[in-house]
This record gives C-alpha cells, structure tokens and sequence, in this order.
C-alpha cells in the first residue's frame, strides 16, 4: 500500500506551489491543522496525514518494532516525501511531530527547506544527571497511561453517539469521531509511551534545516525553558514566544500561528 | 424566579460547577465543589481549570480535551483525578460545554464506577493471561533434536480478542530414527477453535503412535472427526521424516502445499499428496501421500494461510512472495527462517488470522 494512502495523505492549494506539510502531535489527527492551512493553500501546495494509528490512516499497518522510537514515524514522513517527489519542503510540527520533523531534516537535510516547530520538546522526562528539566517525571507519564486506559473505555461506546447527534454541525461529528473514536487505544497508548519517554536532545544538533520554535505561555507539555533548550541547540533556528496558551495554537490561536509562521517564511 | 433560589440550586447542586475562560481560567466554581476538593474557592478562581488534575491528566487534557473542545465545543464524560486541598485525589467524571466566550463544567465524583472500571482493567488482563496460558498448554512439547536435523517455528495468534488461535504445529519423534511433522488450521478461533486445535492435535499424535503412514494416518482422522463430530473443515499437512535417509512422505488434506527447498535449486511448493479437508462434503475416498527424496541441507516450510492471504491481493501473488521470501532467508537456521519469513511476509501488518510457519531443514 503507498505511503500516501496508508496516511490518509489529503492536498489542498497550488499544484506546483512550494510543498507544505503539517504533522499532528500526539492524541489528534490532520483535522488539528484546520484552521491554519488554508491560509497557506493560496501560495503553497499543502499536504496533510495522519500518524499511523490515527484518523484516516490504515491501523493495520501498525508495527510496534517500527513504531518503537520516533524514527518510524520520521520514516513515514520521508515515505510520503518521496512518494509524492517534495522537494524544498517546508515541515510544519506540532509538539511530538516537531521533533518527528527535525529526525526526517536530519536523515535527509537536502529535501527541507525549512522546519516550523510548534511547542517542541526534545525530552518530557526531567534528567537530575544532565541538569535538565523536561517538565514531568516518570511516574507522572504512568498517570497519563493510566488516564488514556480509563477515558478509552469511554470513548467508542460513549463519546460517537453524543459527537454524532452534533446535528446542527454534522460535519464535524463525522471528524471527531473519526479523529478520537477510530484512534485505537492500543496504539494511542504506544504512541503516548514512546512519545513521553524519547530523548532526542541529541539529536537536535544533527538537524541543520533553518528552523523556527513556536513556544506558547503556560503550555504544560512543554513549558517555555524546554522550547528555549530546543532553539538554544537547534544549529539555526529563530524562537518566537506567543501570546497564546495552551498546547494548541493551531486551535486556539490559529491566526497568531498564521502570522509568525508568515513571517518566518517570509525572512 | 428569586436571584436566591437560582443561587442555591447553583452553590449547592449535587455536582460540581466550574466556569472558565477558554484557556482555563477559573471564574466561578460552586460550594459542591470547594467541598470535593476541600479547598476554598478563593484558591480556585484565578487558576486554570488543569491544574486541578494529576499531571497525567493535564497531559490528557491538552492533548485531547482542550482540543476536542475547540474542535466540537462539547466534551463529555470524561474521566480525571482531581486534586484536593489535602494532595489526595479524587476520581471524577466532566462534561463540557463551550458558551460564548466561556467554558462550562460540571463535575461528578466518580470513585466506585473507577474502581469497577478498574476491575474490568483487571478481569481484561486476567482473561488474556489465562488465553495466553491455555495456548501454551495446547501446543506443549519440546521440539525433536537431532544432529541431522534442524526445526523452528514462528506462531502468532490472531491479535483481536482473546489471543487462542486454530493453527497449530507439532513435531515429535516416532521412533528412533523417524520424526513426525505437523502443520494444521482449525476454522475459526478464539476457544473453541483453540479447544478443537487442541483434541485434533492429540489425535495426530495418537494415531502417528501406531505406525499409520501420513495418508493413512489422515484418513484415520477423518473418521475421527466425523464420528465425533468435532474439526469439520479443518486443514493440515501431516509430513514423516526419516532421518538416516532424508526420505520425506507427505500428505496435505486441502492445506497449503510445503515449499521445499532442495541444495542449489530455487523453492518450490510440492502440490502432491493433495486430499480434501477434514469432514469435507463430499467425503474424500482414500488419501494419497507422496514421497519426497530430500538432499542434504534440504528445507522444507510448513505454513499456514495466515502467512500469505491478505485482503489486498490475490492468493498466487501472496504465495509467489512467499517462496521469494524463503528463498531469501534459506541459509539462515531453521527458527531465524521461520521468524525472519514470517515478519517478512506480514511486513508489519497486523494479521485478523493466526500465522503458523514451521520450518525444518534435514543436514543428512
């Protein structure tokens, strides 16, 4: 199965514009990116997916060895890249899928023209030994375990009737149901593990693609010394501190997200 | 309607009641809920509504709720441990709303519908383990070992539900110098495949004791299965080795053919010794078996249709790959060949079937 169908690959703008690609983070799918990419489908050709395991991607596909660091979904990045021939792409991350970004532009520095990371950690875990603060500690990632395996139970019984009698937006219980009842919860619960206990610290040196951190106020999964570690170890990168809070400026704040991504791409 | 009565029916309803800015910040709670947490509101109102949850929970709550909430402006049932002024937890239940420019919630207390969930967690994991033990017990016994011989096998139950599958294998010895050799797949699965699997695999072994040869032992077994009723439909490939002089009988009741692997020559699939399988209408007259010749350092790959069949491409194409793929890993040791074909043909797919590939090379 190609790549593309097996990530539920959707494009949107100018067919020969410059390739743009958003990547959701960790307990979404490509519907986070609605309210940003069409403001970059008048002058760039915009490609979505889904992480295996979420939204529209094929589940069946799902290898928990390929899947066991965040280089397999790299991979799948690069997969798409070539399987569409993007070249000169401008990769848009967010939180998880920002470092997942910065692995693919380290494997093949030649095919990214710029990396655009929104909320980026390069380790959740605190490490005392390496005077490092990631924000949480081990035992608070078996909470968020443990809060997945509970509210799951909910989810497929639960949640898609009561977001699918959402009659007055139909379209988007057909989404959200889509985005969180179809996401399976064996792979959620992977993807949360290996998310939350990657360390790519070092791996930020290797990624030599002008890059620019997206860094929220009070953001809890990467609170704002992370962002800065981020950009301090990034060879080339830019830092831009919103206004927005939250983790998800691409949802809460899609028009500040619009502007500072503009502008990077734009200097 | 007085301002008071709405007021008390707000400070004192039988659920907790939070208003939020959209980023959280706490406007307005109820005394139900300063009462569930055991904190006054003055320490509630001024602080976002997640750092009220364990830290667990507020990883959940921005990486699922908050957007779930932009996104449908409704999130509902939800499942938190909030914190009370103490630093004990409380397990709770919300529900969401957006309105305007604010977000509602309510908050239930939920601690013995978490502990049941809890249960069911564990009555889930107990339910696999004793699947998971109950399959080892079916397919119990030491591979045979040898000098002139080398066998491994690669076994995956089907992954959904309770993990029993209908495939199953089986190698033994039937006297000192012959080993038995055995590949099959009940339909089905899940316990009463894996119970049939179990009783077929017993008969196999009981009727190879008595010296039937691999067509004659299949007919045997076919009486068995119509007699009691019990197999109908199954597939298997019964195989006889002799080790002093790599003589190979086979027979195959509607089983996959094994591929053999002769020294210097490409795999090929042997389609003789061909029968109908067990129970089958109309009933098979008698069962034939072939005899191979196997030179030294000969393979042979017994395997089932969960290697090959896929939904997404025709059978010839699955078991044209498949010889590829044994092909590809022929100078690897029998286990390493059962495994590396088996990861290799599935290529990461997670299969609705078992997969059961053994795999037996005879050094002469």
């Amino acid at each position: 199965m190609p790549a593309t169908t097996r990530h539920n690959v959707q494009q949107h703008g100018l067919a020969d514009g410059a390739p743009m690609v958003f990547s959701h983070g960790f307990g979404c799918d490509q519907n986070m990116w609605r309210h940003v990419w069409p403001a970059f489908a008048q002058d760039h050709r915009v490609i979505l997916f889904d992480h295996l395991g979420h939204g529209g991607s094929d589940r069946a596909a799902f290898d928990p060895e390929r899947y066991a660091t965040l280089e397999g979904y790299a991979a799948d990045v690069l997969e798409i890249c070539h399987e569409l021939d993007l070249r000169d792409v401008v990769f848009v991350g967010h939180s998880v899928s920002a470092m997942i970004g910065g692995l693919a532009a380290a494997a093949e520095p030649d095919r990214f023209a710029r990396l655009v990371m929104i909320g980026p950690s390069a380790r959740y875990i605190d490490d005392a030994d390496g005077g490092y603060t990631g924000g949480f500690t081990a035992g608070d990632i078996d909470g968020l375990l443990a809060s997945l395996e509970s509210n799951y139970l909910g989810w497929s019984s639960t949640m898609a009737p009561v977001i699918m009698g959402n009659e007055d937006r139909p379209e988007l219980g057909t989404e959200l149901t889509n985005t969180f009842c179809a996401t399976d919860p064996a792979i959620a619960h992977h993807f949360a593990r290996v998310t939350f206990l990657s360390d790519n610290r070092a791996d930020l040196a290797r990624v030599p693609t002008r890059s620019l951190v997206l860094q929220c106020a009070a953001d809890v999964i990467a609170p704002t010394a992370v962002g800065e570690y981020v950009h301090a170890h990034l060879p080339d990168s830019e830092l831009v501190m919103m206004a927005a809070t939250g983790h998800c400026p691409n949802l809460s704040a899609p028009a500040e997200t619009i502007a500072a991504i503009r502008s990077f791409l734009s200097s | 309607v007085s301002g008071g009565w709405a007021e008390e029916l707000f400070e004192d309803a039988p659920c907790g009641y939070v208003t939020a800015a959209l980023d959280g910040t706490i406007l307005r709670v109820n005394r139900t809920l300063e009462a569930l947490l055991d904190r006054p509101r003055g320490e509630l109102v001024g602080r976002r509504f997640q750092e009220l949850l364990t830290v667990g929970g507020r990883i959940y709550h921005e990486t699922h709720y908050a957007p779930l909430l932009a996104m449908a402006g409704t999130a509902r049932e939800i499942a938190v441990d909030l914190v009370r002024g103490d630093g004990a937890t409380v397990p709770a239940l919300i529900t969401s709303v957006v309105q305007g420019d604010v977000v509602r919630t309510i908050v239930f207390e939920a601690a013995d519908r978490r502990r049941y969930e809890q249960e069911l967690v564990r009555a889930r994991d107990r339910e696999r383990a004793i699947a998971g033990e109950l399959q080892r017990g079916l397919l119990r016994g030491e591979l045979p070992r040898d000098p002139a011989l080398d066998v491994g096998v690669a076994y995956l139950p089907a992954v959904s539900g309770l993990e029993i599958g209908g495939d199953w294998y089986d190698a033994f010895w039937l006297d000192e110098r012959r080993v038995g050799l055995v590949v099959g797949d009940v339909v089905g699965r899940g316990i009463a495949a894996g119970t049939t699997m179990g009783e077929l695999r017993s008969a196999v072994r009981a009727l190879a004791s008595t010296g039937l040869a691999p067509g004659a032992l299949l007919e045997a077994l076919d009486g068995y299965a119509r007699r009691h009723g019990v197999g109908a439909m199954t597939t298997l490939a019964v195989g006889e080795l002799d080790l002093a002089t790599g003589r190979l009988a086979l027979a195959c009741a509607g089983h996959p053919p094994p591929a053999i692997v002769q020294p210097g020559a490409p795999p090929a699939f042997d389609w003789g010794g061909r029968s109908t399988p067990l129970d089958a209408a109309p009933a098979s007259g008698a069962r034939p078996q072939i005899e191979l010749a196997l030179e030294p350092g000969a393979t042979v790959v017994f395997f089932t249709d969960g290697v090959f069949e896929r939904v997404d491409r025709p059978l010839h194409t699955g078991l044209d790959h498949l010889l590829e793929l044994v092909d590809r890993h022929r100078a690897l040791p029998a286990g390493e060949l059962a495994e590396a074909v088996t990861h290799d043909a599935l290529a990461g797919r997670r299969t609705t079937d078992d997969v059961c590939l053994l795999a037996l090379r005879w050094t002469g």
